[in-house]
């Protein structure tokens, strides 16, 4: 047993950056976009924020869908629940400064409790979290639907600095968006929280073994998913001036979110990916925006082009997976 | 041993799981400092027995003493806590984790909250210099082999610093350089003073390091004794209650010999090399060698799994090259995997549709009317042929003990009346009697003009049942044996030293 103490041990390879390569991709294709069309406009400092603005919505929930897809789980409940936030959030405030401290903790009050049912169905009652997830969000959009129909309340203007304001050059926005990047980063990688998602998506029945409490941390990922979908409702709130119980719906932060994860690496069967993978997806989906814009192509190549773009990721994370048996 | 209260105590242990009787009241004990090992065959409770004292089960009756404290786990958390540590018969790692963070699953250390990586990387590269495996901490678990994953897994055991180390048959995967060194270090831990249980099925590791063996059978606890007390072929009794006069069949006929059914020459491809092979009809080869040596290579090239990029093959007297196990098929050969979970059956679907699957791959697109009924009679028939012990055939594979899985497996290859049988690892987690039972069918198979190919870690099954002997070494035919073999000639081979006088 003491032989191998001298025996040299080879360090593992690295494996393929995706995020960093999907970025660069999807910034090269925008700033190509942008001479071809002669739309200098795109090039400037004022027109990078705009894309990365276009970044936020889908950025905030997706982080959240992020943690759901990695403890093996998934969250189709998220779009209704930005409807339901974004318009629990303006009936809240009607206009009133002084309501939105209240609106902001009542909404995320609610989200959580929606990510806890979510994931005590799922862990405890063992509903597959498709199925869960999908019931959760249709009672979700048919008590909103009962109860609203068109937009709800209005947002203070000081509310609308959430989506409008900026420091210096940066929307609030987007740096909020970095910095639940970061934080959710940290957790993942530096936590032991972290390291048992990973644990709980890779190998349930292992993890458990382990000694892992793995209920508690499916039902962890989906509070913290939920509450970031609650974040986007805000986000949204703020940012059309007042709640519309169709937004979450119109936006498909559902089926765009879980793309927009699996295009940046995470396995869909959990356990694997991370944060920075999820953006460059994000990143990627918005290029697409700016540079349909640019073109004046209308709305359904870009859908059929995003369509592609998710079956060619997961393919080719597929074919380069086969390459490791071991 | 001492006559102080042992670490670990189970009294009248009970479990029952649907109305089937699991355990039935099984008393044990260990002390500090002993090796006590456990064995039975398949189903007879080894494995319910060890959940219910890692928590994962909860008894029905009786009660577990640690220290003379009765306990009660209700998650198998609450058992680590305890002290107790087990390295689990299935894998539990985390392939896509690096193996650092597999070894510290669920113990992590932190500081202020946040992992402490250089504490992980550090104590899990003592932890693997410890078990002997050369790996980097760093390394993904996927990128290891099955048996450098089981040492990981064993660091993982250690890493709790438990007072009580089960393992369930940790040398399953191991060749036996690597179980050398594992038994090497339960000797150690019984040093340091830990209580090990210990399940296993060879002999030779019972013989060499159990101070005390209990035998389970049906559940229930038929005996416990001191190893010195013991011989393996009282241990095999106890365990299956009769004789196994003839565990491994009578030797072939050379007279009786067929012709050459495949050939290959300078096969090779990425881990393989200049493979010369003749097999004939009638006849078992056995494939030795090393983990890593590319015996289950050879495997997989000859059933195009993994196929031949260089070289040439004749099969059943045709120049032909096998691409894929689809060609292969074609061509007369079947194959046996040696991961039964994933790639031998489809759990959930009937002892007939397993048994059907291959016919059913070389069917008319378009089934003629009745054939449903005609391939209903056509699996009773293979299923019967191979002496399936099953309740019913409709009943789901996933039910049935791993010996008789892997009759239904050898079963649907008969349909096809196949020249060749590739069998890797064929009796790798399968108790004794379901062992000798698989050579008894590989035997009469290789009678009726069959050639078997049998690759194998079992020393004394390769000994046992081939006709001759291929060792593998690096990639290569380091050399061939004649049937009355010793383990040290096939050793010598396999480890790549005095290969000359070996090969006489």
């Amino acid at each position: 047993m003491s032989a191998s103490a001298d025996i040299a041990v080879a360090r593992p390879a690295r494996e393929i950056p995706v995020a960093p390569l999907l970025f660069a991709g999807s910034l090269a294709l925008y700033i190509v976009t942008a001479l071809a069309t002669g739309q200098h406009a795109y090039l400037t400092g004022e027109g990078f924020v705009g894309l990365t603005q276009r970044m936020v919505a889908l950025g905030i929930v997706a982080l959240g869908q992020t943690l759901t897809i990695l403890v093996g789980s998934i969250d189709l409940s998220v779009a209704n629940l930005i409807s339901v936030a974004a318009v629990l959030a303006s009936f809240i405030m009607k206009g009133e400064p002084a309501m939105i401290a209240p609106a902001v903790l009542a909404v995320l009050a609610l989200s959580a409790a929606v990510g806890l049912v979510n994931g005590l169905i799922i862990a405890r009652l063992d509903v597959n979290p498709l199925i869960a997830t999908l019931g959760v969000g249709l009672i979700l959009q048919g008590l909103l639907s009962a109860s609203f129909s068109n937009f709800a309340g209005s947002v203070p203007s000081a509310f609308q600095a959430f989506a409008y304001g900026r420091i210096g050059p940066l929307p609030w926005s987007v740096l909020l968006l970095f910095v639940l990047a970061f934080a959710i980063w940290l957790m993942l990688t530096r936590t032991r929280f972290g390291a048992h998602l990973y644990a709980t998506g890779g190998n349930r029945d292992g993890a458990r073994l382990a000694g892992i409490r793995t209920e508690r941390v499916i039902i962890g990922a989906h509070v913290l998913c939920s509450l970031m979908a609650g974040l986007t409702g805000l986000y949204l709130a703020s940012r059309l001036r007042a709640g519309a119980p169709w937004v979450g719906r119109d936006g498909v932060y559902d089926l765009e979110s879980i793309a927009v994860v699996v295009i940046g690496g995470t396995l869909l069967a959990g356990g694997r990916g991370g944060v920075w993978g999820t953006l460059a997806g994000v990143f990627l989906f918005a290029t697409l925006d700016a540079v349909f814009n640019m073109t004046g192509i209308d709305a359904f190549p870009k859908q059929v082009l995003r369509g592609a773009i998710v079956i060619l990721a997961v393919a080719v994370y597929a074919v380069r997976s086969r390459g490791h048996v071991a | 041993m001492s006559a102080a209260t042992p670490v670990l105590s189970m009294r009248g242990i009970g479990k029952s799981f649907t109305g089937v009787r699991a355990l039935d009241d099984v008393s044990l004990d260990c002390h500090a400092g002993e090796v006590h090992a456990i064995c039975g065959e398949n189903g007879a409770g080894k494995s319910t027995l060890m959940k219910v004292l890692g928590g994962v089960y909860r008894p029905d009756e009786g009660e577990i003493l640690l220290g003379g404290q009765p306990v009660a786990f209700r998650h198998p958390v609450e058992a680590r806590r305890a002290g107790i540590s087990i390295i689990h018969q299935e894998l539990s790692l985390l392939p896509e984790r690096s193996v650092a963070d597999n070894i510290f699953l669920g113990l992590e250390p932190t500081r202020s909250g946040l992992l402490d990586r250089a504490v992980m990387q550090n104590g899990a590269r003592r932890l693997l210099e410890r078990v002997g495996a050369r790996v980097h901490p760093g390394a993904l678990v996927k990128s290891l082999s099955i048996a450098e994953q089981q040492l990981v897994e064993i660091a993982k055991a250690l890493a709790l610093d438990a007072s009580i180390i089960v393992m369930d048959e940790p040398t399953a995967a191991l060749d036996d350089r690597d179980a050398g060194r594992l038994l090497e270090l339960v000797g150690t831990l019984r040093r340091e003073g830990a209580a090990v249980l210990y399940i296993s099925h060879r002999m030779a590791e019972l013989k060499a390091i159990a101070d005390r063996i209990t035998v389970l059978k049906d559940g229930k606890l038929v005996a416990t004794h001191t190893a010195a007390a013991l011989t393996p072929a009282m241990i095999v009794r106890l365990m299956v209650g009769r004789d196994l006069a003839d565990f491994f069949p009578t030797p072939g006929d050379p007279a009786k010999l067929g012709p050459i059914v495949l050939s290959v020459q300078d096969g090779g491809n990425a881990v393989l090399a200049d493979i010369a092979l003749d097999l004939r009809a009638g006849e078992i080869v056995g494939i030795a060698g090393l983990e890593g040596s590319g015996k289950g290579a050879l495997g997989r090239a000859l059933f195009g799994d993994e196929p031949f990029t260089r070289g040439r093959m004749m099969i059943d007297g045709h120049e032909g090259l096998i691409s894929s196990p689809r060609t292969a098929i074609a061509a007369g050969i079947g194959f046996l995997s040696d991961d039964r979970k994933r790639e031998g059956i489809a759990p959930q679907q009937s002892l007939r549709d397993n048994v059907l699957m291959t016919l059913r791959a070389f069917a008319q697109r378009l089934l003629p009317p009745g054939s449903g009924a005609m391939a209903r009679t056509a699996a009773d028939r293979q299923l019967t042929e191979v002496d399936v012990r099953a309740a019913g055939f409709a009943q789901e594979i996933r039910e049935l003990s791993g010996g008789n899985q892997q009759k239904v497996v050898i079963g649907r290859w008969l349909a096809r009346d196949p020249k060749l049988l590739i069998f890797l690892e064929p009796t790798r987690g399968i108790d004794v009697a379901a062992k000798a039972a698989i050579y008894q069918l590989m035997r009469s198979l290789a009678d009726r003009g069959r050639a078997i190919l049998m690759i194998s870690s079992d020393l004394p099954e390769i000994i046992g049942v081939s006709d001759r002997v291929i060792v593998m070494h690096e990639g290569r035919l380091a050399g061939e044996l004649k049937r009355g073999a010793s383990e040290e000639q096939v050793m010598h081979l396999a480890l790549g030293t005095g290969a000359t006088e070996a090969a006489a």
